[in-house]
Parts: C-alpha cells; sequence; structure tokens
C-alpha cells in the first residue's frame, strides 16, 4: 500500500510544482537560443528568470507541501483519505517521503540553475567555458581547495544537515495542522494552525540555540578534515565549530512531533 | 444471519452539545437499512463514526468483529454527502485510484458505468456539473464489491425521477449478501426499498424495526416518520 500511496501522493503534491520544473527547463532553452543566437539582453533576462524560477521553486514547494498535507487529510479529501484501508502511520509516512522528494528536488532545481546562471554569465563575458573550468586546474587555486577528505565529509555534514532541517520543518509544520484540525481548535484552523507552528517552534529553535553553544558535541574543522568532537562550540579548543546540540534537538522535537501527529490521526481524528 | 455491524453505547459530544447518546444496533448481513431523522439529528455523525472519520467517541463499535480501522475500512464503500474528489481529477484518475486502494473495486464495471453515464473520463472534476460529480462518486462506491455500503443522503438535491434512478442503481449494483445503510430525510421516495428502519432524534435511537412488523400494523415508514417527528412540523 505505501507505494500505492506514494504514486498517488507525488502526483498530488507535483501538480503545483511541477510547473516551476517546466519554467526552469523553458528557460534554459530560452537562453540556449540566446547564446547561440549572441543575444545579449535575452542571455541576461535568462539569468534574471532562473533566480526567480530557483525562488519560486522552493517556496512553491515548500506551500504545496502544506497545502496538500491539510487539503488530502482536513479539507474535503479527507473523505477520501480517511476512508481508504490503510494505517495512519503508513499514509503519514508516505507524506513525508514525498515532502522529502519534492523538497530535494527543489533544491536541486536551484542549485542548477544556480550553476547555469553562472555559466550563462561566463559564456556571455567571453564564451570561453573550458578556459573558465581550467581555472579550477591552476596551483595556486588547488592550494586554496579543500583536500579530497575536507569535500568528501564536508558535503556528507551538509547532507546530514539538509536532511534534518527537512525532517524539522515537517515534523513541525504537520504537527501544526493537525493540531489546528483537533476539535476543540478546528474552528479557525488556519489561525491556529499558524499559531502552534511559531510557537513550537519558536520555543523549540531558543533551547536548540541554547544548546548548539553549551552541549558539549560540535563538528570541528581541523587542518585537512571535519570530525565530531565531544567538545561544546564554545569552549575555544577549536578555530572553527559548529555545535551540533540545537540541530539534533530540533530534528528530536520534530520525530516526537511526527509520532504524535500519527497518534492524533489514528486516535482523534474529527473529519468536518 | 449474522451481525456486520454492532454498536453499543455509542456517545459522541461536540463540546458540551451531544449529538449521539447511548446509541445500540446491530445490522445484519444482506440487509437494507433506512437510517432516518430530521437534518441535525446526528445521522451523519453516526456515518462519520462508523466509517473513522471520527474517533473521539465512547462506546463500541464492530464492523465484522473489528473496530473501525484499515481492516473494516477495507469492507465498507461509503458515499459522503460532501464532494470529496479533487477538482483536478478525472473519472478515468478516480477509477485508478480506487482500484489501487480497494481489492473488491470492479474496474471493467466503472468504465462501463461510466459510459452508461455519459461521463467523459478525461473531463475534469471542477469543469463537471453537480450532477455529473454526484453520478461518478456514486459509480466509484457501487462499483466495490463491499460487504457493506454506507450511503449518505444519497437521493439530496436530486429531483424525483432521478431518485427513482439511483435507488434502482444501488438495488441492482450492490453487492450479493451486502447490508446497505442509507441516510435520508426523504421517506416515501426510499422506504420501499428498506429491510428495517433506524429513527434518530436528537442524538438518540428511539425506533429500530423491522419493515414488516411496521407494515404488520398497517402503517408506513412515513406515517411513523410522521408520529416520531411531529414536532419537527
Amino acid at each position: 500500500m505505501l507505494g500505492k500511496l506514494l504514486k498517488h501522493e507525488i502526483r498530488q503534491s507535483g501538480r503545483s510544482v511541477m510547473m516551476v520544473y517546466i519554467a526552469a527547463a523553458a528557460v534554459v532553452l530560452l537562453i540556449g537560443i540566446a547564446l547561440l543566437a549572441k543575444i545579449t539582453w535575452l542571455s541576461l533576462l535568462g539569468n534574471l528568470i532562473l533566480g526567480l524560477v530557483a525562488v519560486a521553486g522552493v517556496l512553491m514547494t515548500l506551500v504545496s507541501v502544506i497545502k496538500t498535507f491539510y487539503d488530502t487529510c482536513y479539507g474535503n479529501q479527507g473523505y477520501l483519505t480517511f476512508t481508504l484501508p490503510v494505517k495512519c502511520s503508513t499514509l503519514l509516512f508516505s507524506k513525508v517521503v514525498t515532502c522529502f522528494i519534492w523538497i530535494i528536488l527543489s533544491l536541486v532545481l536551484g542549485a542548477a540553475c544556480g550553476a547555469m546562471m553562472v555559466l550563462n554569465t561566463k559564456a556571455m563575458a567571453d564564451g570561453d567555458l573550458a578556459g573558465f573550468f581550467s581555472i579550477f586546474q591552476m596551483e595556486e587555486i588547488q592550494a586554496l581547495l579543500p583536500t579530497k577528505e575536507m569535500m568528501i565529509s564536508g558535503v556528507a555534514a551538509l547532507l546530514a544537515n539538509l536532511l534534518l532541517s527537512i525532517l524539522t520543518f515537517v515534523g513541525f509544520v504537520y504537527f501544526a495542522v493537525t493540531i489546528a484540525n483537533t476539535r476543540p481548535l478546528q474552528k479557525h484552523p488556519k489561525l491556529f494552525g499558524f499559531l502552534t507552528f511559531f510557537v513550537s517552534y519558536g520555543v523549540c529553535n531558543a533551547i536548540g540555540t541554547k544548546l548548539t553553544y553549551s552541549l558539549p558535541l560540535s563538528l570541528v574543522v581541523t587542518e585537512d578534515r571535519l570530525k565530531i568532537a565531544f567538545t561544546a562550540m564554545d569552549s575555544g579548543e577549536a578555530l572553527f565549530a559548529f555545535g551540533l546540540g540545537g540541530t539534533l534537538f530540533m530534528a528530536l522535537v520534530a520525530l516526537v512531533m511526527l509520532f504524535v501527529t500519527g497518534y492524533i490521526m489514528e486516535h482523534k481524528v474529527n473529519i468536518k | 444471519m449474522d451481525n456486520l455491524i454492532t454498536v453499543e453505547h455509542l456517545r459522541k459530544s461536540y463540546g458540551n452539545k451531544v449529538v449521539l447518546d447511548d446509541i445500540s444496533f446491530n445490522a445484519q448481513r444482506g440487509q437494507i437499512i433506512g437510517l432516518l431523522g430530521p437534518n441535525g439529528c446526528g445521522k451523519t455523525t453516526l456515518i462519520k463514526s462508523l466509517t473513522g472519520l471520527i474517533k473521539d467517541y465512547t462506546g463500541t463499535i464492530h464492523i465484522d468483529n473489528e473496530e473501525p480501522g484499515a481492516y473494516t475500512k477495507s469492507l465498507v464503500a461509503y458515499l459522503p454527502e460532501k464532494s470529496y474528489l479533487p477538482d483536478w481529477m478525472r473519472p478515468i484518475d478516480a477509477i485508478s485510484y480506487f482500484a489501487d486502494f480497494y481489492k473488491d473495486f470492479d474496474k471493467e464495471k466503472a468504465y462501463d458505468m461510466t459510459t452508461r453515464f455519459g461521463l467523459d473520463m478525461k473531463q475534469r472534476v471542477k469543469t463537471m456539473s453537480k450532477g455529473q460529480q454526484e453520478k461518478l462518486r456514486l459509480l466509484l462506491v457501487l462499483c466495490r464489491n463491499a460487504q457493506l455500503y454506507i450511503l449518505d443522503e444519497p437521493l439530496g438535491g436530486v429531483d424525483p425521477a432521478a431518485r427513482a434512478k439511483i435507488l434502482d442503481l444501488i438495488m441492482e449494483n450492490h453487492a450479493e449478501n451486502s447490508t446497505v445503510l442509507i441516510s435520508t430525510h426523504l421517506i416515501s421516495d426510499v422506504e420501499y426499498i428498506f429491510d428495517r428502519v433506524l429513527m434518530i432524534s436528537d442524538g438518540h435511537l428511539i425506533v429500530n424495526a423491522h419493515v414488516d412488523e411496521i407494515r404488520a400494523k398497517g402503517k408506513t415508514v412515513e406515517n411513523v416518520f410522521k408520529e416520531v417527528f411531529s414536532y419537527a412540523w
């Protein structure tokens, strides 16, 4: 059933986001034509639109994820969703996975748009893209670049942070939307949804910030690599240290919120 | 005949307002049951409790000896009063959706009924008329070989000629030996199909009788309904 839920969930939430991806592809085509025809103003316009598409992609994805969750669970479509022969935990899991997929895709789209803008700018300047990439072969530049090990651990740390951030976003949003649709708050779901999100996120974020500095768990930058150290960020033992307490705390709270959301959906749901 | 639905001491309130109070009844397999009562008497709340859309009630509900959950939802074909299909969906999407999730859904029958109803497979719900949307929702329910059909006001907002057609469709298409629970306040059009009637007033189950018993007393279901709910008129 999970596979079927994912199929329909991706299809539903992708409807609004898909337009942004089509727009991005159209702009890339436009830039290609502008470069071939050497129309500078069109290339510049292409760059501007790419920037907008990148931002719109991420924003629309986030809005779509929230809207789809609300519509399919607590709007009229809830009559369809909550009468499916599946457990609420499976239903919620499919929505979380779909959310991860779309947010990651929107970030990939943003990064691709950024890279395309750089290449387009360089191509407009002198058309020497090979020369542009050869910069990275220069010894002086290579000396400034981090080591391969550092890059790998840096990317791994970035990815882990990204996944935990998405988990945090999903956990807080789904929890807020679900709480706002329980019986006592159901008359003003949007108001209570926003309130629950901002209050819970604000409080947890304040605690998380405190833990970022004080919890003895940090990501420390050494000369050749990144490593986990059991020292506080503000201990002064490393030149660059990033406290992990806050991120882990927020992700943990989000995980708890998802469990509570699943419980409410299973036992306290009250579709209007 | 064994019981498909068993409800015992069901109570549900919205804040201080008690909507269902100490409701108990059984429904046997193969019966067509009318759930009758004026608007706001608790019919939809009872139906939503049976279908698992409301869970914060006290008392017990069992369908095929299980509490409402994933298993019972696989047995129940539910037609809500509300329009629940997303705007972008087309009949072809809705049929694929139901076929994916309900093992008892008859896809071929659904295609056939779509044609018989004159629905365009690729027309989006948002561009359909109210009547076309109702036809689509009804066919999605009737194309399941379910054990229990729960139809909430299937005749509401429909002209008398269409009501007769809808009733015929329900009678022709519900699965053999299945139980059908129909909520309505349009008694005269429907009463001939009922085996049993449940009448709810202000959250209380005040009549739970076999239609033959009512007829044996020389009455019709509508007579009983008018006697019971005379205060409402």
